[in-house]
């Protein structure tokens, strides 16, 4: 929503006056906290809402459950065999599948635009709206556009933009971020939901989340039938057809891009499949580990702007392909990350994400995945500490629906911040000593003595509670159990 | 501002990675998206269909315009518009409807005015295939993009050998040759789970979903 004054007809959510936490969001969605806190301050600020690891433990048990059910007496991994060879292969042929997708989008009268990176792409959408004449946006859920912090680039430019998936219509009113792929608002009660709601609808609504959906629908439906622009995402590109394939369960995406009279899908480049049959193998995979589901309410293959005998549609197709940092992952070390799906099923495994939450990655992604693409497009320099924010457990590779090795692609990450001499100073300086010492027997007999006769001194019935001196912050939460000797 | 000829030779010029080949298109294996062997296709889809909240009626092939009607009026309807994608059924469809006192319009002649679409009790659509496996009803921008999920109820007739096995059958089958701007796939009612978890059905779309099976 506009942060300017309201224009007449503005500012109004089925027929209500928004509340100030809407006009002007304390937290712009996609500003991001990587450069200015650290990942241990972001954590430590989550876990200070005990609600929100109940929640989240709640909700990612419930799908990692469904999950399992979902493919209880399947072949679960030779589908996810398959899965992981198509992925595979349209990523090593990137190039080629990329233009075939182009000259079959643009043959079916798809406006097809080319951004680069994270600013060409907010112009290129900006401008579109702008071109059209639009006062008003409906968007439906999309991470790309979170990584490009498109809402405030449509503020900027006057839109007035509303979120129409529920969880990001609340993530958008509370000035908030979305902190789970699929599942915006998993860290919100619903009393925080009815609070907001309140507020805006001027009356106390009941804490009951169907009278609370409802209110939301309301205004929501109010938005689609007014609004100029419909801005999705995309679930998957399909090279032979030129088609974007949308994954939804509420109905907003299918309303998104049918009922303005444009439409704008923005979408990365590494969400293209060869072959339309490849949905076959892929959309069980993306809902299954998604939400349990096996098959979402609603998927959208969209081809075009309405066609000439068609009763409705939008009057013009427009894709905005984003590149943002992709491109340059191919052929190299950590392209596996672009096999993602965005099912976010390795949040719902991942030990650290399930205690702090997907505000404490600091970007868009969360969990295993977050933690590799974060560094990946944001740089070392912001995001490189997140390669740490993992236990190396490996249940996010068991879970992932198209294999992708997080485990390894993690240790890669670690590797690539030692060699880039991004680690801080004081812990290369204590692994070289460390190191050091441990390649001589007597240096090591002296330093391992020395550390029993300490930690000896430092135990209280054979556990070590305590902060030890130079190791305060890994010990304050630790403790340390001492073995008896043989 | 990047052209075309430069994005691409941009992601052209990137070194290439390692391709495990392309796996045939003649099957999805394992997927629960399938139909098992020897399994009932009608059964299979109203099994599924019933699983997502979808209300399931068969019936014979001239009782559909009869079984159209008072599915409207069970839920309530006062206000419907029929999608150009029933085909034969439009014109006998309309008139048990307006005999059951429902007042009809075509879902074409109305879909340009969004408020008055916005504002319908039901809307009436065939589709192009139905697929066993999931329970979904597969719909064309021919029909509407939006005809399925513009209001509060949606009937759609689904006729016996519209059925296919499973997503396979769909994507790589002909079924969908002609689907024009949008092929649609929609399982049960709208539904969320944003809110603490609890599903909501309703959201957006339709809260009933009545699939009429002519047999």
């Amino acid at each position: 929503m506009s942060a300017t004054a309201p224009r007449e007809g503005e500012g109004i959510v089925g027929g209500q006056p928004l509340p100030d936490g809407w006009a002007a969001p304390a937290h712009r969605p996609g500003a991001d906290d990587l450069a200015s806190t650290s990942f241990a301050e972001r954590a430590h600020e989550n876990l200070q809402r005990p609600f929100q690891r109940t929640a989240i433990a709640n909700a990612t048990d419930h799908t990692v459950k469904a999950l399992q059910e979902r493919f209880e007496g399947t072949d679960h991994d030779a589908l996810r065999e398959e899965a992981r060879r198509i992925r595979a292969h349209a990523i090593a042929n990137l190039p080629a599948y990329l233009e075939q997708w182009v000259d079959c989008a643009e043959a079916r009268g798809i406006t097809v635009h080319f951004a680069a990176d994270e600013a060409e792409a907010r112009r290129l959408v900006a401008g579109i709206c702008t071109d059209a004449g639009a006062a008003r946006v409906v968007k439906s859920k999309s991470m790309a556009s979170e990584e490009i912090a498109l809402n405030s680039a449509l503020e900027d430019a006057g839109l007035d933009v509303v979120e129409t998936d529920l969880g990001e219509f609340v993530v958008q009113a509370m000035g908030d971020r979305p902190s789970h792929v699929i599942a915006p608002i998993l860290h919100r009660t619903a009393g925080e939901v009815r609070e907001l709601f309140s507020a805006m609808a001027g009356e106390e609504l009941p804490e009951d989340p169907v009278a609370l959906t409802s209110f939301a629908r309301e205004g929501l439906r109010h938005a689609f039938l007014t609004a100029d622009v419909g801005i999705s995402g995309g679930n998957f590109l399909i090279a032979e057809t030129g088609e974007v394939v949308l994954v939804t369960n509420e109905g907003n995406g299918r309303l998104t891009t049918s009922l303005p009279r444009v439409h704008i899908a923005l979408v990365g480049i590494e969400k293209l499949l060869p072959r339309r049959s490849d949905l076959a193998v892929l959309l069980p995979l993306l809902t299954g580990h998604g939400t349990g589901q096996r098959i979402t309410t609603y998927v959208s293959v969209l081809g075009g702007a309405r066609g000439a005998t068609e009763p409705d549609g939008p009057e013009q197709m427009h894709v905005v392909l984003l590149d943002g940092g992709r491109s340059a992952l191919l052929g190299g070390e950590f392209e596996e990350a672009l096999h993602c799906i965005r099912c976010g099923a390795c949040q719902n495994v991942c030990p650290v994400y399930r205690q702090v939450g997907g505000h404490a990655y600091g970007w868009v992604y969360g969990g295993p995945i977050g933690a590799v693409l974060t560094p990946l497009f944001r740089g070392q320099a912001d995001g490189g500490e997140l390669s740490h924010a993992t236990t190396l457990c490996g249940a996010c590779d068991d879970i992932c629906p198209v294999k992708i090795p997080l485990h390894d692609l993690l240790l890669g990450l670690r590797r690539r911040r030692v060699a880039e001499d991004a680690a801080p100073v004081s812990e290369r300086i204590a692994f070289a000593a460390w190191g050091l010492a441990w390649r001589h027997p007597l240096l090591y007999r002296a330093t391992t003595g020395a550390a029993r006769a300490g930690l000896a001194l430092a135990a209280q019935n054979g556990v070590v509670s305590r902060r030890l001196p130079g190791l305060g912050r890994w010990t304050a939460t630790r403790d340390l159990v001492l073995g008896r000797r043989r | 501002m990047t052209d075309r000829a430069s994005f691409l030779a941009a992601v052209a010029s990137t070194p290439r990675g390692h391709d495990p080949g392309l796996p045939s298109r003649d099957a999805a294996p394992g997927a629960p998206t399938e139909l098992a062997a020897g399994e009932s296709l009608l059964d299979r889809f109203q099994a599924e269909a019933e699983a997502v909240a979808t209300i399931v009626e068969r019936v014979a092939a001239d009782d559909v315009p009869g079984a159209v009607a008072a599915a409207l009026r069970a839920a309530g309807a006062r206000t419907a518009a029929l999608a150009a994608d029933l085909g034969d059924l439009l014109e006998p469809v309309r008139t048990d409807c307006a005999a059951a006192g429902i007042v009809v319009d075509d879902y074409a002649a109305i879909a340009g005015d969004r408020a008055r679409a916005g504002a319908l009790d039901a809307t009436v659509t065939g589709c192009i295939a139905a697929v066993a496996a999931t329970g979904s009803i597969v719909t064309t921008g021919a029909g509407g993009r939006a005809a399925a999920l513009i209001a509060p109820t949606h009937v759609c007739v689904v006729r016996a050998d519209q059925v296919v096995d499973g997503l396979h059958a769909l994507f790589a089958g002909d079924a969908i040759a002609g689907a024009g701007s949008m092929l649609a796939l929609q399982a049960g009612p709208s539904r969320s789970a944003d809110i603490e978890k609890t599903l909501i059905l309703g959201v957006h779309g339709p809260g009933r979903v009545h699939v009429v099976l002519a047999v």
